[in-house]
């Protein structure tokens, strides 16, 4: 990876990957999670997708993009631990694939750089509709139930703290917004924020840094660091919620704090503990809570990295409920007392190799990780990470399991269920 | 196991392919640099074949629905009581397995021991091993995976759409079946679909990655079991389909946010496999670009009045025996989209369709064929629907270039016809 710093604010990283067919580019611009603002920011990326100075609306937008063989172009909001991301996302194919010999990178360059710099957007019109959108996005939230069960707990678990909040804000939040605020949240925070800005592919970053120095030139930005998370404390009792919901399936949620930094010794043991306790179909949860007692189609652990929290989720009958949650509580005190065959053991390094060399075929997840790195301030390599993780012994999941504690159960329930 | 090999000059992907005397098709596309490579196993068995007549055999066979998916998970159980994850975990490779209607396929990504990982791929899938008790244990997490889909919202709107485009089609059915039908389900039955769409003839297995072909093609010979191919194709009996529609809307009440819905047309140009599918399915997807796509008027219309947001998309699902295009997205009012739609259809049937979109959006159709070979799995995945379609997709490029606006406008007339378009919607409760 080869990176040039543009200003005190703004980063290039170049990262070739060009046996791939395709040049991304992710611009992610650093918020602190809060509640003032976590709804600006989750409209924002929505607006600026809807014009710029190089195409002033939508359909400009997209005639663009599909001049460009169907170049793509997202716009989404972000949580990593305490940090809000605004995420604006480009692919092209690369120019070697282009028929006619265009420059496509060079165009979808040209598109990035108009939309995060020169917005045309902030019309009552455009911003009107986005906030509905937001809104909607919002309220769809309890769509995946799988995925809101986490969130409920996630909320619940860290009730009153910054992490509770939604990536996506509040209706309240939303509603609230006016074309003036929202230009002068933009105004604010393009001069203000430490922004990366990532390329894979078929790019030459020299003359792309010069592009973006020529742009910001006039900007007055003031000094702004990459938002740092709080580790996860809790109260110590077990909090316990129930939702009623119409569905036919309950979802468990279990979240537990682990308290270890992302940036600790410990953290690398934490990934092999959660790798054997839930990380997939080696697991301890997959083998005993599906396998042995055929109790759940999933279950499976997750750990949250900046905030010192790990989830499990299990998809259940609503009167399984007790057994699950023992089960799953069985087998933690398992991994505890170092109860782990070593085929269990190898398998969880190899899985979690194997995850993290892929990441070097994907440009996208590419960016997501080092962006990671970044933000807890590890910068390791995939090699380097690898050859930690190889280095971890069962000793090691034994002692930072120890410190995983049960803080929040959440189970959503049926309509009927008492 | 001879193999020929072929390279593309447009994309330069290369490529080995044979048949083994067994019958199995083989498929290897290196992929110089990359870290991962993916292998799929899969055979041209589906959720839609619940009646069959066994090569050899004069009866028809009919099996309780919901079988290939149920067979697909007891794979993973085998003969000396061993699971199968195990050994792939052992390897460090990632294995999973996944039944659609016209396909079950078991397959892995890895990124070390390639050929190890391979030769229980090859294993596993050639060692069939169900009995009462084992077959019995799957109902509860099965059940569990039926239920999930229950409550998922975007499911059920697509069955509901599938059951107003189909009177008789198994396509109409859930692939997992149901908890009353896969309760029928017995360790003979599954002997018995095993022994006839297990047969290598009719399976085929693809290896991308950064794979030395020659290695490669050396493990899946070694690994092939004793197989005597079929003589004679598989029979699978479908009920006659009629060119009409079995309704044009429903609704179903579920805990979501918003209106979802789901739209689309009948395809009754059936009845093909090969190039002329492909084309086809070409021809149906730019239109849906040019008529719904995010640069259409239409789309401006519909997004600018509220009436639809970021979740639209379009999409064209081809199957030598069904097809159907569809737009799917969350609204206030589905019905009012449902409208814009089929007014939209009658407008252009009057005042023509547009050769300069149409010249536009055929180029995204090549940055989707390019894009579509970035992934390992992807590829894997697409390439090998499109065989069990008789269709060359590494030679996409020699049908792409033969579509025409002319083509275009044709299909148009033939295809989009509001007498067989169709509404699902899934209301929130």
């Amino acid at each position: 990876m080869e990176s040039l710093k543009i200003n005190s604010n703004i980063n290039l990283y170049y990262i070739p990957m060009t046996k791939l067919k395709t040049t991304t580019i992710g611009v992610y611009i650093h918020r602190n999670l809060c509640k003032e603002e976590v709804s600006k920011n989750a409209l924002l990326p929505y607006v600026l997708k809807r014009g710029c100075k190089l195409c002033p609306d939508s359909e400009a937008v997209a005639k663009y993009l599909e001049n460009l063989y169907g170049a793509s172009f997202g716009a989404s909001v972000i949580k990593m631990g305490d940090d809000q991301i605004i995420y604006l996302g480009f692919e092209s194919i690369s120019d070697k694939y282009a028929p006619e010999g265009e420059k496509l990178s060079e165009d979808i360059t040209k598109l990035m750089m108009s939309v995060t710099f020169e917005p045309v957007s902030f019309t009552d019109e455009v911003v009107g509709q986005e906030k509905k959108n937001a809104v909607d996005r919002i309220m769809a939230e309890i769509n995946d139930k799988r995925q809101y069960a986490m969130l409920r707990c996630g909320q619940e678990m860290c009730k009153g703290e910054s992490f509770a909040l939604s990536v996506l804000g509040t209706k309240e939040g939303v509603e609230d917004i006016t074309v003036q605020s929202l230009k002068a949240h933009y105004e604010n925070i393009i001069t203000s924020s430490a922004i990366d800005i990532y390329v894979c592919g078929d790019a030459d970053i020299n003359a792309l840094a010069d592009e973006i120095k020529q742009y910001t030139d006039k900007i007055a930005f003031k000094e702004a660091k990459i938002p740092q998370s709080e580790i996860f404390a809790g109260k110590g009792e077990v909090k316990r919620v129930t939702d009623h919901m119409d569905v036919v399936q309950g979802k468990l949620s279990m979240g537990f704090r682990t308290g270890i930094k992302a940036d600790s010794a410990d953290f690398v043991p934490l990934m092999v503990m959660n790798s054997v306790y839930g990380g997939g179909a080696h697991s301890k949860l997959f083998n005993n809570v599906r396998e042995k007692l055929s109790l759940c189609y999933y279950a499976s652990s997750n750990i949250v990295k900046n905030k010192g929290i790990m989830f499990v989720n299990a998809g259940i009958e609503f009167e399984n409920f007790q057994k699950a949650y023992d089960e799953i509580l069985v087998q933690l005190d398992a991994v505890k007392n170092g109860e782990i065959s070593e085929l269990e053991f190898t398998s969880s390094i190899r899985a979690l190799e194997n995850d993290l060399e892929s990441y070097k075929d994907n440009q996208r997840m590419m960016q997501i990780y080092c962006l990671g790195q970044k933000i807890t301030g590890t910068n390791y390599s995939i090699d380097e990470l690898k050859e930690k993780i190889s280095r971890v012994t069962i000793d090691d999941v034994k002692r930072v399991a120890k410190n995983v504690e049960l803080d929040t159960v959440y189970f959503l329930a049926g309509k009927e269920e008492a | 196991m001879e193999l020929d090999f072929i390279k593309s000059s447009i994309t330069g992907e290369e490529m080995y392919y044979g048949k083994h005397s067994s019958g199995l098709g083989v498929y290897i596309i290196p992929k110089k640099d990359y870290s991962k490579t993916y292998a799929i196993f899969g055979t041209r068995y589906g959720s839609v074949d619940s009646k069959f007549v066994v090569p050899g055999e004069k009866e028809l066979t009919e099996v309780p629905d919901g079988i290939a998916h149920y067979l697909e998970h007891k794979m993973f159980d085998q003969p000396d009581g061993s699971n199968v994850f195990d050994k792939f975990s052992k390897y460090g490779g990632n294995a999973n397995a996944f039944t659609s209607f016209n396909m079950t396929a078991y397959l892995f990504a890895a990124t070390a021991n390639i050929e190890e990982n391979l030769e229980t791929l090859m294993d596993y899938v050639q060692s069939p091993y169900f009995t009462e008790e084992s077959v019995q244990k799957e109902q509860g997490i099965i059940g569990q995976e039926i239920r999930m889909y229950d409550d998922n919202g975007g499911w059920k709107l697509f069955f509901n759409f599938l059951n107003c485009l189909y009177q008789n089609h198994p396509v109409k059915k859930e692939i997992a079946g149901t908890v009353e039908s896969i309760s029928h389900i017995t360790a003979d039955y599954l002997y018995k679909c095993y022994n006839t769409f297990y047969n290598l003839s009719n399976m085929s297995i693809v290896v991308v990655g950064n794979v030395d072909a020659a290695k490669i093609a050396q493990v899946i010979e070694k690994g092939v079991k004793k197989n005597e191919p079929f003589g004679e194709e598989i029979k699978k009996v479908y009920p006659e389909e009629p060119k009409e529609i079995e309704k044009n809307y429903t609704e179903q009440k579920l805990s979501v946010a918003m209106p979802l819905f789901m739209l689309g047309f009948k395809d009754t140009d059936t009845g093909y496999g090969g190039e002329k599918l492909l084309k086809k399915s070409i021809e149906i997807n730019i239109l849906l670009k040019m008529l719904f796509g995010k640069s259409s008027k239409l789309y401006k219309d519909l997004y600018e009045k509220g009436l639809i947001n970021n979740s639209f998309s379009l999409e064209y699902t081809m199957q030598p025996d069904y097809g159907y295009s569809s737009i799917d997205g969350e609204s206030s009012d589905p019905k009012a989209v449902y409208d814009a739609v089929i007014n939209e259809v009658e407008r252009v049937r009057k005042e023509g369709l547009s050769k300069e979109d149409f010249e536009r959006i055929k180029k995204v159709m090549w940055g989707q064929y390019i894009r579509s070979q970035n992934d390992v799995e992807d590829y894997a995945v697409t390439f090998m629907q499109h065989l069990f379609m008789d269709i060359d997709y590494f030679n996409y490029y020699d049908v792409y270039k033969t579509v025409t606006f002319d083509d275009v406008k044709n299909r148009f007339d033939e295809h989009f016809v509001k007498e067989r378009s169709a509404l699902s919607v899934v209301n929130p409760v």
